[in-house]
């Protein structure tokens, strides 16, 4: 019995491998990913033109990771990471309903939620690369003098390591309502510039209601002077906490999205 | 035989729309024919076999275990959909062969099977080209590729010859027929009996959700013979043409359009009645434009059969 249990496990594992590997590669040569490489390339772009206002202004008053933790901040954080869940999440699901591709997947001797598993990590990762690529490539040009202070390496890690668990947490929430809602994006939108925005600044325990909130409290503590708005009213959670709890809300709603795509029928359009 | 897929009491709704009502089946190996016209279940039916869809009433099972859910079956089922749709940036080699891997291969076995199935349905030489610039027959020849490259048991075939030439038709059945004969399980839809006619003598129509009659091809050919057949022909001298099919007794009626450019004759007899018309063109010198039957299709023949 237990090895019969044993062995459906281990199918299901190498089914997640399976659908990974499949996506992966889709997802690299798709044109949705390229266009958000070069979104996620934005904060590059402007590290590169700060870099270069202070070089040719000879102006140095504002340090090279200081300006880096904004770009976290006002960038990664509050936009791209839930750009790049949303768009990516939502469509693990929908792509496959839209584009009337779901039926290659649910005639193949693979459970459901393995389907759901697979294109979730696959995508994940992908928007991960995405983030980290960019994120190292910002860092590395606005600290280009100060590239031997390895103090400096370790707050890079440190947001890598938020931007990281954001990413796995905000595609799990966009993954859930990809499979449970037709207008996924619309909600998505919703929720992440309107329910994360507004309630990550109120008072109190109402705040803890934010993934965000989680993410700010795992941040280094300097983070970002100049937008220190951005952390305003913010009473953080633990480190332990805040982990926990954002590995939590992933599982939660990734089993939600296996358990509903398991339920539920997909019609497609003119059906 | 024993039989294969055993539906009972098959039934599906959309919100309030029948999509199926009370089908009980027992398809055996070989080759079944699903006819009927377009909307009147045929792809509800294939999904609810393929577990595609829940029954509302009814089960299904294959071997004798429930499909819905139960993926480990999919092994021995291939399943070719209506739908063209495809991940349209993949190369043809690239679709097969990441479908194949969703059974667990090994990529020595993947590799080899892909060039099978690509092989068999000569889509070889275009195999590395993306999905997206393939003609509708070379889509049409690959969603029917990656329903075989595993070698399955049981092949479901929903309108597989739609959007293909004459001989890529005829390919398609011939592979089916070899794979009847080899003992599988075959279950083609179309709503072009001369398709399924050319496949296989076992059929069952199905009509506004239900099985209307099932049985022998010829069963439905005499049906459908004694259908009285409406003709169409526009000329020259539509009065004149008129008044020669008067005495035949094999037809039925004969109606003028308003343009008065063309008549509507109505005969139970279609061959007879085609072979007369050729010698009373030549010889009364009537130019003809278009001979068109209007009700020579299923749709038409179910309406008569079932008296509306």
């Amino acid at each position: 019995m237990a090895e019969k249990k044993a062995r459906t496990f281990r199918y299901f594992l190498s089914s997640i491998g399976e659908v990974f590997s499949v996506f992966f590669s889709l997802g690299k040569a798709a044109r949705k990913t390229k266009f958000f490489f070069f979104v996620s390339f934005l904060p590059v772009i402007i590290a590169l033109v700060i870099k270069l206002i202070q070089v040719f202004s000879e102006q140095t008053t504002l340090s090279g990771i200081f300006i880096f933790s904004n770009i976290v901040m006002v960038l990664y954080l509050q936009f791209l990471i839930l750009v790049l869940a949303l768009f990516f999440g939502t469509s693990v699901c929908s792509e496959e309903v839209e584009g009337k591709t779901l039926t290659y997947l649910t005639t193949r001797p693979i459970s459901k939620s393995s389907i759901i598993l697979g294109k979730y990590a696959a995508y994940t990762v992908l928007i991960i690369l995405m983030v980290a690529i960019g994120l190292v490539f910002s860092f590395l040009i606005l600290n280009l003098n100060n590239l031997l202070n390895f103090r400096l390496y370790k707050i890079l890690l440190r947001y890598m390591f938020v931007l990281v668990l954001g990413l796995i947490c905000y595609t799990s929430f966009f993954t859930f309502l990809g499979t449970f809602l037709k207008k996924s994006v619309l909600f998505g939108l919703v929720f992440g510039f309107g329910w994360e925005s507004v309630i990550q600044y109120f008072p109190g325990s109402t705040q803890k209601f934010a993934i965000v909130h989680y993410l700010k409290s795992l941040l280094p503590v300097s983070s970002g002077r100049r937008f220190s708005f951005l952390l305003f009213q913010l009473e953080p959670s633990s480190v332990g906490t805040s982990i926990f709890m954002l590995f939590l809300i992933t599982a939660v709603f990734l089993g939600l999205a296996c358990l509903l795509f398991f339920l539920k029928e997909y019609i497609f359009e003119d059906q | 035989m024993n039989p294969v897929i055993v539906t009972n009491n098959l039934s599906k709704w959309y919100g309030n729309v029948l999509g199926l009502s009370d089908v009980s089946l027992k398809i055996e190996p070989g080759i079944t024919g699903i006819l009927g016209p377009n909307g009147a279940g045929k792809s509800t039916f294939l999904k609810l076999i393929t577990g595609q869809i829940k029954a509302n009433i009814g089960t299904v099972t294959i071997n004798g275990k429930k499909i819905r859910n139960n993926y480990t079956l999919f092994s021995m089922i291939g399943f070719c959909p209506e739908q063209d749709s495809f991940y349209e940036e993949m190369t043809g080699w690239k679709f097969v062969a990441s479908l194949l891997k969703l059974f667990h291969f090994s990529a020595k076995e993947i590799e080899e099977r892909a060039e099978k199935a690509l092989e068999i349905v000569e889509l070889t030489k275009d195999k590395d080209r993306v999905i997206r610039s393939y003609s509708r027959g070379m889509r049409q020849r690959l969603k029917v590729a990656q329903a075989i490259a595993h070698e399955p048991e049981i092949i479901i075939l929903d309108e597989p010859l739609n959007g293909l030439d004459p001989l890529g038709r005829r390919k398609i059945i011939r592979l089916i027929k070899e794979y009847s004969s080899e003992g599988k399980t075959i279950i083609v839809s179309s709503h072009v009996l001369p398709e399924i006619e050319a496949m296989t003598r076992k059929i069952v129509l199905i009509h506004q959700g239900k099985v209307f009659a099932q049985g022998d091809i010829h069963y439905i050919r005499d049906l459908i013979e004694t259908h009285p057949h409406i003709i169409s022909i526009k000329c020259s001298n539509p009065r004149e043409l008129a008044s020669k099919f008067i005495h035949e007794d094999y037809v039925l009626s004969v109606h003028f359009d308003s343009e008065q450019d063309s008549l509507l004759v109505e005969t139970r007899n279609r061959d007879k009645f085609f072979a007369l018309l050729p010698p009373l063109f030549v010889n009364f010198k009537i130019e003809v434009q278009e001979i068109t039957s209007p009700d020579d299709n299923l749709q038409a023949v179910f309406d008569y059969l079932v008296g509306k």
